[in-house]
């Protein structure tokens, strides 16, 4: 049958559009996942009304999905790029955080292990809303990724948005690299594509993130290193009033991380200073970093979560608002009788006999009209049936 | 024009209108990039067409009203017959809309 014939066309229009627009979404940064929607959608809608058959549409899928174009091949490049780089922000956000601080002569004990979503936080308020990626931050996300296809490295719609100095690389390398050794910069002019991951990893030779200690055991003391009560050396030597300046340490320790509980500021046996959030030393320092504090803080209000869908009503592609200001006399200018009428009442797609085509000529002679029509689809009897050439007769 | 709008009527076109329609309303596509999915398919359907199908259709019919307005002609036919090369059918009214396909030609050099 004709449909059958039909059904295929539509068919490889769908999977030609689809993969045409693919590089389109990818410059607009939306997903896959949002084109398979598209496809599905569209293809369920071609269903319903029966302009494609599912019986052609079976076999005619895998087809299609192995010519490169739709379908579940696409869903991987996702999590490729997805895993990575949610283990290199996690590699570049505990660095960074220290590297606003010189090291001092005892490396700064690794805070303490926070529970894994706020490890996570440190990227986030690092990323505001730099959600359409510049070519440069596809790039270094694809450079990034160890063996990450470079063509997948576009963000994910799931995936917290890449940091800005990603993509506005030498200021923010800049500043950064002022407070870490000029050493650095050497190594790093080597080779082009390991820029990132030097930066990442930060370590170069001077500080590897496994040197650090990674857990503490609990009850275990870590001195205080990162310059603000750095007396563990008076600590360490005079041993005989340890006591006393314990408890004074600690007071201040107290008092410069504003530990909460007071009561635990006299009579505390030795603990970990607190760096699990809220008011901890950390905080300031990503505050110096021009970070606002509340999204460390409720990650409710993260860039992530404020990150605009837009609501806009749809602008319908065909405007059919001047249908109904056109004004009633020059339409019954032309003939008397109500089809016209008619035909202006009968917008129903599944009702209405039409044909959609190109036209090569149109004559008339008296009242005898000839034309040639080409590339045609018509919808006669709520069915679509296709032309090539068609050749039309009318006497008027 | 690069390529006609004009399939967009169709119900491909149509089905694809209203999937875009709803994805733009609940947030899923930007209004921009569903403008560059039509125009899409205005080149892949126009392609289809003009090689994928090789059908030939004859039209016969009364002319109840004809129309040539801005390159586009509009027919009005009663009782027409469309014969291809399987079936015969005939319609009681069918309106057939046509673009110049030289200004295709033309722009597509």
């Amino acid at each position: 049958m004709s449909s059958g014939n039909v059904s295929t066309v539509y068919i490889s229009v769908i999977d030609d559009v689809i993969s045409k627009v693919r590089d389109d979404f990818i410059s607009y940064g939306v997903g896959d996942a949002v084109l398979n929607e598209l496809q599905a959608l569209w293809e369920m809608k071609m269903l319903h009304c029966g302009a494609i058959s599912g019986n052609i549409e079976r076999p005619k899928a895998p087809a299609a999905a192995s010519g490169g174009t739709p379908g579940a091949g696409a869903t991987p490049p996702v999590h490729d790029l997805n895993v990575p780089y949610e283990a290199t922000s996690e590699e570049y956000a505990t660095p960074t955080a220290d590297m606003l601080f010189p090291p001092t002569p005892l490396q700064t004990p690794i805070q303490t292990p926070l529970p894994g979503t706020d490890a996570g936080m440190y990227n986030i308020p690092t990323g505001p809303s730099d959600y359409a990626p510049s070519p440069i931050s596809d790039m270094r996300n694809g450079m990034a990724m160890n063996g990450a296809d470079p063509k997948t490295g576009r963000p994910s719609p799931y995936m917290p948005p890449p940091s800005p100095w990603m993509s506005q690389r030498p200021l923010g390398v800049d500043v950064n690299v002022a407070y870490v050794e000029n050493r650095e910069d050497p190594e790093r002019t080597g080779q082009p594509s390991e820029l990132t991951k030097d930066f990442l990893m930060m370590s170069s030779g001077k500080r590897k993130r496994d040197e650090y200690p990674g857990q503490l055991p609990s009850g275990s003391f870590v001195p205080q290193q990162d310059g603000s009560a750095d007396q563990i050396v008076e600590f360490v030597v005079s041993k005989d009033n340890a006591q006393q300046l314990w408890s004074s340490i600690v007071n201040k320790q107290g008092t410069a991380t504003k530990a909460p509980s007071s009561t635990k500021g006299t009579t505390v046996a030795p603990t970990i200073p607190q760096r699990d959030g809220i008011q901890d030393e950390y905080n300031d320092q990503f505050y110096f970093q021009g970070v606002p504090t509340e999204d460390y803080n409720t990650p409710g209000e993260s860039s992530e979560y404020r990150a605009p869908t837009p609501a806009v009503a749809t602008p319908k592609p065909r405007s059919d608002v001047g249908d109904d200001d056109e004004p009633p006399l020059n339409e019954d200018d032309d003939d008397d009788d109500e089809l016209d009428d008619l035909d202006q009442g009968e917008d129903e797609p599944n009702t209405q006999h039409l044909v959609l085509a190109q036209f090569d000529k149109v004559t008339r002679t008296k009242n005898r009209w000839k034309c040639t029509l080409k590339d045609g689809i018509m919808h006669l009897n709520g069915r679509d049936v296709l032309f090539n050439k068609a050749t039309g007769e009318f006497d008027f | 024009m690069a390529t006609f709008e004009l399939y967009r009527r169709s119900t491909i076109g149509m089905c694809l209108t209203e999937t875009l329609d709803d994805m733009v309303s609940s947030g899923a596509l930007s209004p921009e990039l569903a403008i560059q999915v039509l125009v899409q398919f205005d080149k892949s359907m126009t392609s289809a067409l003009e090689h994928e199908v090789k059908s030939k259709v004859s039209v016969k019919g009364h002319l109840h009203t004809y129309r040539f307005c801005d390159n586009v002609w509009t027919f009005i036919l009663t009782d027409a017959t469309f014969k291809n090369e399987e079936t015969t059918e005939t319609i009681s009214k069918v309106k057939i809309v046509a673009c110049d396909s030289k200004l295709l030609d033309t722009q597509q050099g």
